[in-house]
């Protein structure tokens, strides 16, 4: 899971009312490397071992990952690349002119909101590092509230640690986390390799050849089944919708608007490929081969703890991976959340905004419910921001030949497009309803008919308000 | 040139010295704790040889 950039008001950031220039336009391995960054977070190792608790399969879990990760990558190259590269806009500008200043701040307070609860699942990763050192009692897979007076300390620690460091340096630690990044993605490579060595010689397989090395996967690290209670089933349509979507706000929901404006081609967007196959491919088959191994020693053990799973495959340097990949990527989560916060209310202090959010993302961490539903929530986020992309995708390229204006808003000078609002709302309505009551596990689905409703809703209802509402006398 | 090429090679000995282990162990050639300990000190290594120019590099 990325550590996703706000796209309203990112501090000291060029070009941010203005097209990028020409001669400001990045190269390809630009891109490459920070895909790849930003894509091996800490939340990596909740994810991987979520998988096997959720009962995956060897094929499943191998497969669905490798389609789903192609049609990211294909979402980032045709979706949002195209667009990107031709208005050469931030996403809150690119919004702006689309659905007017206050729709935006809407946006971003749902926006804020939701990069506090995905820092404060960050934070969470960290605290599990600490456990190992103080050996306080650490969450169950199904806690809900947070279980040892340690827990909470170690979360206090860690968020305020974060969050002061988010509020003071916040460019110090994203130097860090630059030369942090090949070293992490090397870390997790390595759980991969001594988790699937402590498989061989647990079960005494003989590996000769790679036919043996998939049926050492199939019947005993990715073994299928039941999930674990409290799980929902993953199937191989689970898992490649959720590798699919898991990113569903940066490029369906357009917010790497920002990041590609600066490509010169709109093809450089298949360097999010780097991030998807190091960080959603081998960072989460690596740490699911740690919790696997996890259970096949004890069965009981079900908790989903980083800290000790990666202590136990590579020592003091595998829990310095866990603290500084929580750390690198839940500090840039609450600064940007701060600033998302502050977008809204722009006389605030940033220091202030950004510890209160710091404070907000900490007590959300004190509950293991948001890290061990981890997989539910990241579903949920794609799904709440994804209209928008889907109004921007449609205002772009179809509604000019409905014979309708494109960028209205900004035509116009009406700062609230309704059309955009309800697109936004009756496809969350729509879609949660679903989920609701079907349940649970179609949560990872519902946002592919989701975009279709989003844009037939915004061109339908486009008509009528563009029609109704009355522009002012300076407008032609 | 030859103050940024040390540390440049240096780096890169490191990561290779932080990734050998793991596959040694993988191979059945090394023992888990001394795949942790070489993993520790390639991993001080990479941090103190790397952040100087990886830092000027992020501007």
């Amino acid at each position: 899971m990325a550590e996703q950039k706000p796209q309203e008001t990112t501090g000291g950031s060029e070009f941010e009312r203005e097209p990028v220039p020409p001669d400001r336009l990045l190269g390809f391995k630009s891109f490459i490397g920070m895909y790849a960054g930003e894509h091996t977070a800490g939340t990596e190792l909740m994810i991987g071992p979520l998988f096997v608790a959720a009962g995956v399969s060897a094929f499943d879990v191998v497969v669905g990952l490798i389609a789903g990760n192609v049609l990211a990558v294909l979402s980032w190259v045709f979706l949002c690349a195209p667009i990107a590269t031709r208005a050469r806009l931030t996403l809150y500008y690119q919004l702006e002119k689309i659905c007017g200043r206050r729709l935006v701040t809407l946006y971003n307070l749902a926006n804020g909101v939701m990069f506090c609860f995905l820092a404060g699942a960050m934070v969470t990763v960290s605290a599990t590092a600490l456990g190992v050192w103080f050996k306080f009692p650490m969450p169950e897979l199904n806690d809900l509230y947070p279980n040892s007076i340690g827990w909470v300390l170690a979360v206090l620690a860690c968020g305020a640690m974060i969050s002061l460091v988010a509020a003071y340096g916040y460019k110090v630690v994203s130097k860090i986390a630059n030369v942090a990044a090949p070293w992490m993605v090397l870390v997790f490579i390595a759980f991969g390799l001594v988790g699937l060595r402590q498989f061989i010689d647990a079960t005494g397989t003989q590996i000769a050849s790679l036919d043996d090395l998939w049926t050492l996967a199939r019947t005993s690290i990715w073994k299928g089944g039941d999930p674990l209670p409290g799980q929902v089933k993953f199937t191989f349509w689970h898992v490649m919708f959720f590798a699919w979507f898991c990113n569903m706000a940066v490029h369906v929901g357009m917010s790497d608007l920002s990041v590609l404006r600066f490509a010169k081609k709109s093809w450089y967007a298949v360097a999010s490929g780097a991030g998807m196959f190091l960080g959603h491919y081998l960072a989460w088959l690596a740490a699911s081969i740690l919790y696997a191994f996890q259970m096949h020693q004890d069965p009981g053990n079900t908790k989903v703890l980083p800290g000790p799973l990666a202590y136990q495959a590579a020592g003091l340097a595998g829990l310095l991976c866990v603290i500084i990949a929580g750390w690198t990527t839940a500090n840039p989560t609450i600064y940007r959340a701060g600033l998302a916060f502050q977008a809204i209310v722009p006389k605030s202090s940033r220091f202030r905004v950004t510890l209160i959010t710091g404070a907000i993302a900490t007590v959300a961490a004190m509950f293991p419910a948001l890290a061990m539903k981890l997989n539910d929530f990241v579903a949920l986020y794609g799904l709440l921001l994804m209209p928008m992309g889907a109004v921007i995708f449609v205002d772009f390229w179809l509604i000019p030949k409905f014979g309708l204006r494109s960028s209205y808003a900004e035509w116009s000078g009406h700062r609230f497009n309704w059309a955009a609002f309800a697109a936004w709302v009756v496809t969350l309505a729509v879609c949660l309803g679903i989920v609701f009551i079907v349940g649970r596990w179609i949560l990872y689905f519902v946002a592919l008919p989701g975009w279709f409703i989003a844009s037939g809703v915004y061109i339908v209802l486009s008509r009528v308000y563009q029609r109704q509402v009355p522009l002012p006398a300076a407008k032609g | 040139m030859r103050t940024t090429a040390i540390p440049v090679v240096v780096s890169v000995l490191s990561l290779v010295a932080l990734m050998l282990p793991s596959i040694l162990f993988l191979a059945g050639r090394m023992e888990l704790p001394t795949v942790k300990w070489i993993m520790l000190l390639a991993t001080v290594v990479w941090f103190a040889a790397a952040t100087p120019w990886m830092w000027k590099q992020s501007g």
